[in-house]
């Protein structure tokens, strides 16, 4: 017997064809993980990741499928793609005894939704009150959505970014999204 | 009806006509009109009743600071709104507005008896009056003036909009569109800063849309205007905002702005939001506000008809309007002259110029002359006379001893007390005002943000000085932002150098007791309110406020703050700046609730956190409950069945032999790192140490004060991990105060804490056949009783999906309660649901299982817990590690208050007739005879109605319960005295022997 996963955004999209298009929609899921770590350890840590963990909070780094955000001294949230999963957690238990630390699997915890195109830190100014034309690609953050969620926000390009949400709450943020982009629909 | 439109003249569109009502009646206007503009146009002035005396008032200004022409306007179904502002409102087509406040009609109002005894409604009138009988307040007195007094009617239907809001970051803000603003924004904009610039008004220019005499750099100022225009809206890093209205200026230069998006448009496409909250931070904020010209205050200068002289202005040099055939302009300043003579050249008759000023400079003279304009120097206004409409004003010499009065006839009355400058953003600040003698005006003193004011605003009137002001703080406030500002120069020509002086009322031969000199037209309060006020003893200008209610309410004072404060000043017999100043408060102007509320309405009001069974729960047809966030499916109701009858059903299904209950909304935290036992330890109330990975404890949390927190089942699932349950409503702040005990109290400590509340699907299988409905379906754990027994926890899969699996009981049956990663809750439910058919499988909602979880004595904390009771206060003093050193709480229990004996201790209770079910919350009292108030000794905290029992049972908490068991309680309710039996808090098998049934 299979058992068929459920996605709480399954069959959602927005898509604007403007002269400057703008697409919303749920990313596919992906192994997701939040490692707490001492960051003197990081360089073992690394190892077994395959990815260079960012020292710096904020800063995100890639590899191949592989992405990492800094989101305090000891804290990071790595995404790898499902098949690297169970080779990834047998590293860290391997790594455990030397170097403790916490790796939890919250991989169906997050909804991933994508936001692209030339508007999309203007459709994000509607529900965050930093200035997110500032963030640098390449950078994330934890922060709170329309005062009522908390997201952690990655910008992968200028024009791209990235919200990692509770499930029980991206029905929220979607709904909210859904309205500003009718906004940006209609030029106001 | 006479159209006063001058053919061609102003900057409406007069090719495109509009049309809307007032009152029922059909005019037309032009595309950009505002209906003030329209209504002028056709001659109407006449536009509401007065507050309080429900006197006829006609428009007295052309922008925001208008008192009196508040209407309610009806932009289609359900999207009616009261006390517009008919001056700031734009006109589309089929637009409909009434005036407000009298009844029948507005020519004819019977609440106009309130002039004619107007004698009583003076100031501080209401306080004197309706004092006694007291009980009279409530039913008669307020009722009563509630309906005589006010403003329009509130809107009875929801409000049918959207609105919007957005947060902006930006280098340099500048409020206001004038000249000053717009020469900021240029010098800001050309810097590469980041600029918004907005104006309130539908088209940006401020006062080089209504005066037209000056040129700048040789060209006109509309030309000048135009390619100012031009040349921001080219630049990106310019933002344009008009029909927005800064309404507020908060700490760190947040400002608030209001934009109108829709209520200008006839047609609006389907979702957009009518208005949008900008919350804008600034590195630099330029406030050019401009000024507000002041009223002068005579007898009858409130009929309708009399208005600002740079209202006037403004209606006919932007809108093509002459506001009457025959004016009369009354003036202490240069400025109405231009208005004047502005109105002489459309070819408008002016009267007379009637200036308090003796000597008059020899160009006005000279020009007033070339247009046989004639001046009456040193001359006053007295009063006025016409009913709805002014029809002569009572002009003579202001020296009593020189000369009679005159009579002379005119339809418009044009009056200048010289202009206020806007300070009120700044007021906002907390930045201090200044009180400039020569200039008769507070004006901004330090700064207390990163901010300038330039223009009218700050004092510096005239076009050259506003250009230069303007040019200058846009430089200023760029280069402060880290860019490289540089001002400009502007040329002005033909600018007129205008003076005036400020006067309080104008002087005059009548007796000053009966004048109905007005100060604060949209709150009816006359020179003589203030002055009364100041007789019976108020002398602060805050207490003045209050007691007449000058400068109060959606006003805030704009046309009568500064006249009122002289008046009182003169009163008293001090300097204004001794009387001080009232506080500007926002919003600027009034703000619909809508903006505020933003998107926060409908289904966007609040987070409705769904499990991942909740849509399989929505399409069985359950009832919902919200619990914190969480919509949980309360009960299952069957065809036919009401709440009590599927609650039971529900509950006797559990016990006899299975159902099915979605607890995925339980808060979880993932407790991981070498010293994970530790922390357990110093954390829950329970030792951890001892307990073996693979089971499973009952674990008790305290705050400090050693009162209940939190609890739930906590599994260990290997020496250094621990799968931690928290209350559904409880998961956030557990892991909260964890976190703070961890950072900020044991940092030493090698433990981590992730929230895994939403990694895990849980679904509860609890009841006899629970297990071998699981068994076939588990693979890699043993279910046998020996293997697994209650309270065990193990790590297998289920049909393939990887489980954390529990042995634990919320109901005193044999349970599970199995954790699947959240993509797989709905398949796993569906699975089990449709296997457990065998069994006649039933769903249960959270109110089965409340019934069930007290049957057996299990609380639940925040219901039976309100924050006061320890842990022996409710029967749980069993969950405490007697050996531990310490744990969060511990020092606290035993403070002697809370070893007493007659705490409030959580019972059972069973009522003496037992088809009675008591009211959660009802309280307890001992003896039901005593006087009242009676001693209250306790509430009921849980009453349910037991199937399995076949009899209703409750929990409460009684001051000294545990030691009165079998003691009878009463319970008074409004209709009768209900009585009880304190018991133990176990209904249902006391001996356990279900859990492996």
């Amino acid at each position: 017997m299979t058992m068929h996963p459920h996605h709480p955004l399954s069959g959602e999209g927005i898509a604007l064809h403007k002269p400057f298009p703008l697409t919303i929609r749920p990313l596919a899921d992906k192994a997701r993980f939040s490692l707490r770590i001492d960051p003197d350890q990081r360089i073992a840590a690394s190892a077994v990741l395959g990815l260079n963990l960012p020292g710096n909070i904020g800063d995100v780094a890639y590899a191949g499928e592989k992405t990492a955000v800094c989101l305090g001294p000891d804290e990071w949230y790595v995404t790898v793609p499902v098949a690297d999963q169970a080779e990834i957690e047998a590293g860290f238990a391997a790594l455990y005894a030397q170097q403790p630390h916490s790796l939890v699997d919250v991989s169906h915890r997050e909804v991933s939704i994508g936001i692209e195109g030339r508007d999309a830190a203007l459709v994000l100014q509607s529900a965050i009150a930093f200035d997110v034309d500032a963030m640098a690609p390449g950078s994330g953050c934890r922060t709170i959505f329309d005062g009522k969620a908390q997201i952690i926000l990655l910008r992968d390009a200028k024009d791209r970014f990235q919200i990692d949400v509770w499930h029980s709450f991206s029905e929220h943020v979607w709904h909210f999204l859904q309205v500003v982009a009718r906004e940006i629909e209609l030029d106001i | 009806m006479t159209n006063h439109r001058i053919a061609g003249k102003g900057r409406v569109d007069h090719g495109r006509p509009v049309h809307f009502t007032f009152n029922g009646t059909r005019y037309e206007g032009f595309q950009g009109d505002t209906l003030a503009s329209a209504l002028l146009a056709n001659g109407v002035h006449l536009v509401g009743r007065s507050f309080k005396y429900h006197r006829p008032r006609g428009i007295l200004a052309a922008g925001s600071e208008e008192p009196n022409a508040l209407v309610g306007v009806t932009h289609g179904p359900g999207r009616f709104e009261p006390n517009t502002r008919a001056t700031v409102l734009e006109i589309s087509q089929g637009l409909s507005t009434n005036s407000q406040n009298h009844w029948p009609s507005l020519k004819r109002d019977i609440g106009a008896v309130n002039d004619a005894a107007y004698m009583l409604f003076s100031a501080g009138f209401y306080y004197k009056t309706f004092m006694w009988p007291k009980s009279f307040w409530n039913k008669v007195y307020e009722p009563f003036i509630r309906g005589a007094a006010g403003l329009g009617v509130s809107p009875t239907q929801p409000d049918p909009d959207t609105y919007a809001s957005r947060h902006v970051h930006c280098d340099v803000l500048v409020v206001g569109a004038g000249p000053a603003g717009i020469a900021a924004a240029l010098s800001a904009g050309r810097s590469g800063a980041k600029v918004i610039l907005l104006d309130e008004q539908a088209e940006f220019g401020g006062s080089l849309l209504s005066e037209t005499d000056a040129s700048i750099d040789g060209r006109s100022g509309w030309d000048w205007l135009t390619m100012a225009m031009t040349e921001l809206a080219a630049l990106d890093n310019v933002t344009l905002l008009p029909r927005t209205t800064a309404i507020g200026y908060y700490h760190q230069n947040f400002v608030g702005l209001c934009q109108r998006l829709t209520d200008h448009l006839a047609d609006v496409p389907q979702g957009t939001p009518r208005e949008r909250m900008w919350k804008v931070r600034a590195a630099q904020v330029v406030l050019a506000q401009g000024a507000i010209e002041r009223p002068l205050v005579f007898h009858g200068n409130d009929r309708p008809g009399v208005m600002l002289a740079g209202a006037a202005r403004t209606y006919l040099n932007r809108y093509g309007v002459k506001v009457g055939q025959s004016a009369l302009v009354v003036t202490t300043h240069d400025s109405a002259w231009l208005a004047a003579f502005d109105l002489a050249k459309a070819e408008g008759k002016v009267v007379a110029i009637v200036d308090l000023r003796p000597n008059i400079s020899s160009h006005l003279r000279a020009k007033a002359d070339s247009l046989g304009i004639e001046v009456l120097a040193g001359w006053t206004v007295t009063g006025t006379s016409g009913r709805l409409r002014i029809k002569s004003a009572r002009v003579r010499p202001a020296d009593p001893t020189a000369g009679g009065a005159r009579t002379i006839a005119c339809d418009v009355l044009m009056m200048s007390g010289g202009w206020t400058p806007s300070v009120h953003l700044f007021s906002h600040t907390k930045g201090k005002l200044n009180w400039h003698e020569e200039e008769q005006a507070f004006l901004p003193g330090e700064h207390a943000e990163a901010s300038r004011t330039v223009g009218a605003g700050n004092g510096s009137f005239g076009l050259a000085k506003a250009l230069a002001e303007g040019a200058e703080a846009g430089a200023d406030a760029a280069s402060d932002a880290g860019y490289n500002g540089r001002s400009a120069q502007y040329m002005v020509t033909d600018e007129t150098e205008l003076t005036g002086i400020r006067v309080r009322e104008l002087p005059t031969d009548q007796n000053p007791g009966k004048a109905k000199a007005f100060v604060d037209f949209q709150n009816d309060v006359t020179a003589k309110d203030i002055r009364l006020a100041v007789r019976e003893g108020f002398k602060s200008i805050e207490h003045v406020k209050r007691y007449t209610t000058n400068g109060m309410a959606t006003d805030q004072g704009k046309t009568s703050n500064i006249n009122g404060l002289a008046i009182a000043a003169d009163a008293v017999g001090a300097p204004v700046p001794a009387v001080g100043l009232t506080t500007f408060r926002p919003p600027y102007t009034p703000t619909t609730f809508g903006a505020f509320a933003g998107y926060n309405r409908g289904r966007l009001f609040e987070v409705t956190r769904k499990t991942p069974i909740d849509g399989w729960a929505e399409a069985k047809g359950a009832a919902f409950e919200p619990v914190s966030l969480w919509r949980r499916a309360w009960y299952f109701p069957q065809a036919g069945e009401d709440m009590h009858a599927a609650v039971a059903r529900e509950c006797a299904a559990v016990r006899a032999s299975v159902g099915i209950f979605d607890a995925s909304t339980l808060g979880k935290i993932e407790i991981v790192g070498p010293d994970a036992a530790e922390f357990m330890n110093r954390m829950y109330t329970n030792p951890w140490t001892k307990l073996a990975p693979g089971r499973c404890r009952y674990g008790l949390l305290l705050g400090e004060d050693g009162f209940i927190r939190d609890d739930g089942v906590i599994g260990r699932m290997a020496p250094d991990r621990f799968h931690v349950t928290t209350t559904t409503g409880g998961a956030a702040r557990v892991l909260n105060m964890m976190e703070d005990y961890l950072q900020t109290e044991w940092p030493d400590l090698k433990v981590w804490l992730t929230s895994t509340t939403e990694q895990w699907a849980v679904i509860a299988l609890q009841g006899p056949n629970a297990r071998r409905l699981l068994e076939p379906l588990v693979e890699g754990i043993d279910l046998s009783d020996d293997a697994f027994p209650h309270m065990a926890v193990a790590e297998g899969h289920i049909c393939g999906v990887p489980t954390r699996l529990f042995r634990v009981s919320f109901t005193g049956e044999r349970g599970y309660e199995v954790n699947v990663p959240a993509r797989y809750g709905r398949a796993i439910w569906e699975k089990l649901f449709a296997d457990g058919q065998a069994y006649g499988i039933t769903p249960y909602g959270t109110e089965t299982m409340h019934v069930l979880r007290a049957e057996k004595g299990y609380i639940i904390v925040g219901q039976d817990t309100d924050g006061t009771l320890t842990p022996d206060d409710a029967a749980l003093g069993w969950a405490i590690g007697k050996a531990k050193p310490d744990f969060v709480g511990k020092r606290s229990l035993t403070r002697p208050d809370m070893l007493k004996k007659d705490r409030k201790q959580l019972v059972g209770l069973l009522t003496d007739d037992p088809m009675m079910v008591l009211e959660e919350g009802a309280q307890i009292v001992f003896d039901p005879n005593q006087p009242i108030p009676m001693k209250m000794v306790g509430h009921v905290t849980s009453a349910y109605w037991s199937a399995s029992l076949n009899r209703s049972i409750a929990f409460g908490v009684v001051e000294g319960g545990h030691s009165r068991m079998g003691e009878t309680i009463y319970i008074p309710m409004p209709d009768r005295t209900l009585s009880a039996k304190i018991t133990g808090m176990v209904f249902v098998d006391p001996e356990n022997s279900r859990l492996n049934a």
